[in-house]
């Protein structure tokens, strides 16, 4: 008789993931209209050069001559310009955000969402990031208890970063187009500054 | 055009095997197939070509964009089946870099063999579901798993399903047409126990009817270069894998009607 199979597994979680894998795919209906990523958008690098449609009144910042910081002196960078430092509307600290996300790591198409998929702040319109990211962050979060950031290429030169981020409020997703996946420091001090604009005022 | 992955979590469950039998199977069956080898070993090109270390492969396609399909696809004595070798690119055994770092060559891939008028093609990918094979689950329609009739493989299921969970992820449209149990030895308590232990595991839709026995047959195929229903007395074997056959085209159907 072999040694049983079941003590090393556990059936009905296995079940829910085999029957999840059988469900044919249905495209979930969106009512945001993609701006950026049409039918040629793939997912991951393709043979054409990316070209995300940026707002017009939006300029991407050119790449740093040199690599980011390292961890101190991300730290510093942080607190230099942390946007909860100077704290003003939500809206005023997650603007303040963006751009040092610009400037820190020249990312371009920002946008979180809540916990719900919902959408609370997006530069860009990529709904189809928005799914890719929440799909990706929810993935993530399955392997362990709490779950870390996912980069995925989407582009020659453009990886999607996604960052969950536990605030006050929930969990949020952050998602950036960036050049090269972010360090484990670069998403460390992101988390920090993030959970920090989220944060309640004292 | 169907592209169909043959991938597993582990590796020794009889992919290669099962990969050049069931296309061997579409072929005879008037499919034209072609037939990939994605293993940097490259068991399949060594089980049916004696020069396949020779052959330029798949993994030069990823590496060079200026080569052509045509350079690749190595022609059978049956008309209907082709073989696309692993090829030259050896540094890919090493592990061939991060998932996604291939994933736009292995789609131009698949529509070029598209384009080239083949109605299957089959890849035979490396063991584990990331590097290059998980390039070529999140590329292909659908996805077939070979599982060992043993504890041991078994106990790989939740990993497995994990992987698979997170490869759809990327590629929504994947078709998972389910487990096929192999190297089952019916004179072996252990082996008839494992596989019914699958069955009553997971969906009866995910696992295949037909079952792979192991066999002294496929050893001495492979030793000869040829699929076994090609044998004198390969007739029982190769009814096998018509069998199976039969049933990824029952399975396939729907999908292609969903479009």
């Amino acid at each position: 008789m072999m040694d049983p199979i079941y003590p090393w597994l556990d059936p009905i979680e296995v079940r829910r993931l085999a029957e999840g894998l059988m469900k044919p795919h249905r495209e979930p209906p969106t009512a945001v209209e993609d701006a950026g990523f049409d039918q040629t958008f793939v997912g991951y690098a393709t043979d054409r050069p990316f070209s995300p449609i940026a707002p017009p009144s939006f300029t991407p910042p050119q790449p740093p001559a040199v690599a980011p910081p390292l961890a101190p002196v991300i730290a510093a960078a942080v607190e230099a310009a942390n946007p909860s430092i100077a704290r003003g509307s939500f809206l005023d600290r997650i603007t303040r955000f963006r751009d040092w996300m610009r400037q820190q790591f020249s990312a371009t198409g920002i946008f979180i969402l809540d916990r719900e998929g919902a959408v609370i702040f997006d530069e860009s319109s990529h709904g189809r990031l928005h799914f890719l990211a929440r799909s990706l962050a929810l993935a993530s979060r399955r392997q362990g208890a709490s779950g870390g950031n996912v980069h995925v290429k989407i582009g020659a030169g453009a990886t999607l970063e996604v960052i969950p981020v536990d605030t006050a409020y929930g969990c949020l997703v952050l998602g950036a187009v960036v050049s090269d996946p972010l360090s484990p420091a670069h998403v460390a001090a992101v988390m920090d500054a993030l959970a920090q604009v989220a944060a309640p005022p004292n | 055009m169907i592209s169909i992955a043959v991938s597993s979590q582990k590796g020794g469950v009889g992919k290669t095997t099962l990969s050049i039998n069931l296309a061997h199977a579409f072929a005879r069956a008037g499919v034209k197939t072609l037939l990939v080898d994605a293993d940097p070993q490259g068991s399949v090109g060594l089980s049916l070509t004696r020069q396949s270390r020779l052959l330029a492969g798949f993994y030069d396609y990823l590496a060079d964009p200026g080569i052509p399909l045509e350079r690749l696809i190595v022609p059978t004595r049956l008309e209907t089946f082709s073989l696309v070798a692993s090829g030259q690119a050896s540094d890919y055994e090493a592990g061939g870099g991060g998932m996604g770092a291939h994933l736009a060559r292995v789609r131009a891939f698949l529509r070029s063999v598209a384009a080239r008028g083949f109605d299957l093609c089959l890849i035979d990918t490396a063991a584990g579901l990331f590097g290059v094979t998980g390039d070529v689950i999140a590329s292909s329609d659908a996805i077939m798993i070979p599982q060992q009739a043993e504890p041991l493989g078994i106990r790989s299921v939740p990993k497995l399903l994990e992987g698979l969970s997170r490869l759809r992820v990327m590629n929504p449209r994947l078709s998972v047409l389910g487990v096929c149990l192999t190297m089952v030895q019916n004179d072996l308590a252990e082996s008839t126990e494992a596989a019914a232990a699958l069955r009553q595991l997971l969906p009866p839709e995910m696992v295949f009817q037909t079952q792979i026995p192991r066999d002294g047959l496929f050893v001495r195929a492979s030793a000869r270069g040829l699929p076994i229903g090609v044998l004198e007395d390969g007739a029982g074997a190769q009814a096998v894998f018509d069998s199976l056959r039969s049933e990824i085209e029952a399975k396939l159907e729907p999908s292609a009607a969903r479009g």
